[in-house]
């Protein structure tokens, strides 16, 4: 019988790639699908809880992150297409200039 | 089958939301009159962003305290009002920055002010609710919009900036998602009042303290990254590089404010539920993001990127406050918000006017210690005003940074913390040393260039805005004993 543990662990466990994946990748584009799968986990322990306690709230939130999670993807990769125009590659090793 | 729902209007109470529909409003009508003439001089658009933020000051003025709205999500207690009258002023200080001399890129385009609305009233709705999900919502509108604003500046350094602030932002609400799950699933709630009945009823049960804990650290990650706390301020200082001077000055102020204010009321419901870690976790970021700040700050040879760090070490010095979970302590968040808006805006409006489209002195920086070699040779006034604004965030007194900063220690004393006094004490006359550097250059050293354009990008609606910044900061022992009281009341009336 699968429970709410279970599904409580699926999303930790993805909330866990994704932060890995926004540490580790050195690709722009790779980082933003990274941050993605971190709100796709939320939605996943939201779905889970909300079912768990008959109540809808958790279901509302899910649907509001998915609308932010869109909109975070217009937006960023708006700025990535202007970003790769100057530079021509979307890699952070190359394109950091500022430090210190 | 299903019953059709009715809603009055009446019960709505839409005067909770008449502040943020102003914002709204008048960020599509700027939209609409683009479409309609598309040819408008960039001053007929500021004008109109003022009346805008005048009509949103008077909606917020007009709200009666401690009132609830639209299903009980709005909620415009003490702290949402002052934090509101704040963002407000604030940005009323920085719209007028846009009437340069010169032309700059992201003024030519009408979506800058429309866009700038939309993250007024994005802070305003983060404000103004304890519900997760409104908060959660208008972190992201005002976010967005303010990624949009700095890559507007096109420059290849704010397109960077644009990025990096991204993708923490990004990371960001992650964390704060996960952390009103991990709520959610402790409470069956995602609002705080109630989220605080029913925790207070299960804290005694020892199967959940790690999830109590796990809660609080995801959403303590969240708005450490907000008001670029140690050790996630790392994105901070180059995002102030990239970004134009006066929109650096603003995202040291505003969007901390609104990040402060959704902090008292998280981390003040697990401070009353008596979670000590969070308490002390507060202490210890504050501390270590204060001192560490302040030690960058010493070794940075760029002007913009030493106020950065300032700014940071100030944002640690409030934090602090927060941990003290007195009304005296929350209030002092706001009145050192209050005094620090004019001093910090007015120190980057300098920097503003004496940007230039080359980089004159240097490779990589703006403005670098070397352009202000001898400023008073040159332009005597600027460097009198500059000394001043530096003093103030010195803590020198009685100039305005000063009273905040006194406040905070006293409520600090009062709250029995004498250590966390001494380490603010120390940590203010470190600063001290970067901030006289500013005036040693500009007093005591000989310009090393013809500096004949250091004026460049001067004009009468600037001169106003710094005018107005060095009179509030000399001016503050004149109008900090009402300020004080007003804060106080607002902020112990809404149970804080």
């Amino acid at each position: 019988m699968i429970g709410l543990s279970h599904y409580l662990i699926v999303s930790a466990v993805l909330f866990s790639i994704g932060l890995i994946g926004v540490l580790r990748r050195r690709n722009l584009l790779m980082l933003f699908f990274a941050t993605e799968v971190m709100l796709n986990a939320v939605n996943i322990a939201f779905a889970a809880i909300s079912h768990f306690y008959g109540d809808l709230t958790g279901q509302m939130f899910a649907f509001f992150v998915i609308a932010i999670a869109a909109s975070e993807v217009a937006v960023g990769l708006g700025i990535l297409i202007v970003l790769y125009k100057k530079h021509g590659s979307l890699d952070l090793d190359n394109l950091a200039s500022m430090r210190g | 089958m299903f019953e059709p729902i009715k809603v009055s209007l009446e019960s709505l109470n839409l005067v909770t939301l008449a502040p943020m529909l102003a914002a709204v409003a008048g960020g599509l009508l700027i939209l609409v009159i683009d479409l309609i003439n598309g040819k408008l001089h960039k001053s007929f658009y500021v004008m109109l962003t003022m009346l805008i933020l005048f009509i949103d000051l008077g909606a917020t003025l007009g709200l009666t305290l401690n009132e609830r709205g639209f299903f009980n999500v709005m909620l415009e207690d003490g702290v949402a009002i002052v934090s509101q009258l704040l963002i407000i002023v604030a940005s009323m200080l920085f719209t007028p920055l846009a009437l340069t001399s010169k032309r700059f890129h992201e003024y030519s385009y009408p979506e800058f002010f429309a866009l700038f609305l939309f993250m007024v009233a994005g802070f305003q709705f983060m404000v103004a609710s304890d519900n997760l999900i409104l908060v959660f919502v208008g972190l992201e509108t005002a976010s967005l919009s303010l990624y949009t604003l700095i890559a507007l500046h096109n420059r290849s350094n704010s397109y960077e900036a644009a990025v990096k602030y991204f993708t923490m932002g990004a990371l960001a609400a992650g964390f704060f998602a996960m952390g009103s799950a991990v709520l959610y699933a402790l409470t069956g709630t995602i609002e705080l009042a109630q989220a605080a009945e029913v925790l207070a009823s299960r804290i005694d049960n020892n199967a959940l303290v790690l999830t109590v804990l796990g809660s609080s650290v995801l959403l303590m990650v969240a708005m450490a990254f907000k008001l670029s706390l140690f050790p996630f301020h790392t994105w901070a200082p180059d995002v102030y590089e990239g970004a134009s001077a006066p929109l650096a000055g603003y995202m040291a102020i505003v969007p901390k404010i609104a990040a402060f204010a959704v902090s008292i009321r998280i981390f003040g419901m697990y401070i009353d539920l008596g979670v000590e870690w969070v308490r002390e976790m507060i202490l210890l970021l504050a501390v270590v993001t204060m001192t560490i700040a302040n030690l960058m700050a010493l070794v940075q040879e760029d002007v913009k990127r030493m106020l950065a760090y300032s700014s940071i070490s100030h944002a640690g010095f409030i934090m602090a406050a927060l941990a003290l979970d007195t009304t005296e302590g929350a209030a002092g968040i706001f009145l050192y918000y209050a005094l620090f808006m004019f001093t910090n805006l007015g120190a980057f409006a300098m920097l503003w006017i004496s940007r230039h489209k080359v980089r004159r002195f240097n490779a990589r920086f703006d403005h670098p210690y070397e352009k202000f070699a001898g400023l008073i040779h040159i332009m005597p006034m600027g460097a009198v005003i500059m000394a001043l604004f530096m003093l103030s965030l010195a803590g020198v007194p009685p100039f305005s940074v000063f009273w905040g900063k006194i406040y905070i220690m006293q409520a600090a004393v009062n709250a029995g913390l004498v250590w966390l006094a001494i380490v603010m004490g120390l940590n203010s006359a470190i600063s001290a040393y970067y901030y006289l550097k500013l005036i040693v250059y500009m007093f005591l050293k000989e310009p090393v260039k013809d500096v004949d354009t250091v004026y460049y990008n001067l004009s009468k609606p600037l001169m106003a805005v710094i005018g107005l910044a060095a009179v509030a900061t000399v001016g503050a022992v004149f109008y900090v004993e009402p300020l004080i009281s007003y804060v106080y009341f607002m902020i112990s009336a809404s149970g804080y």
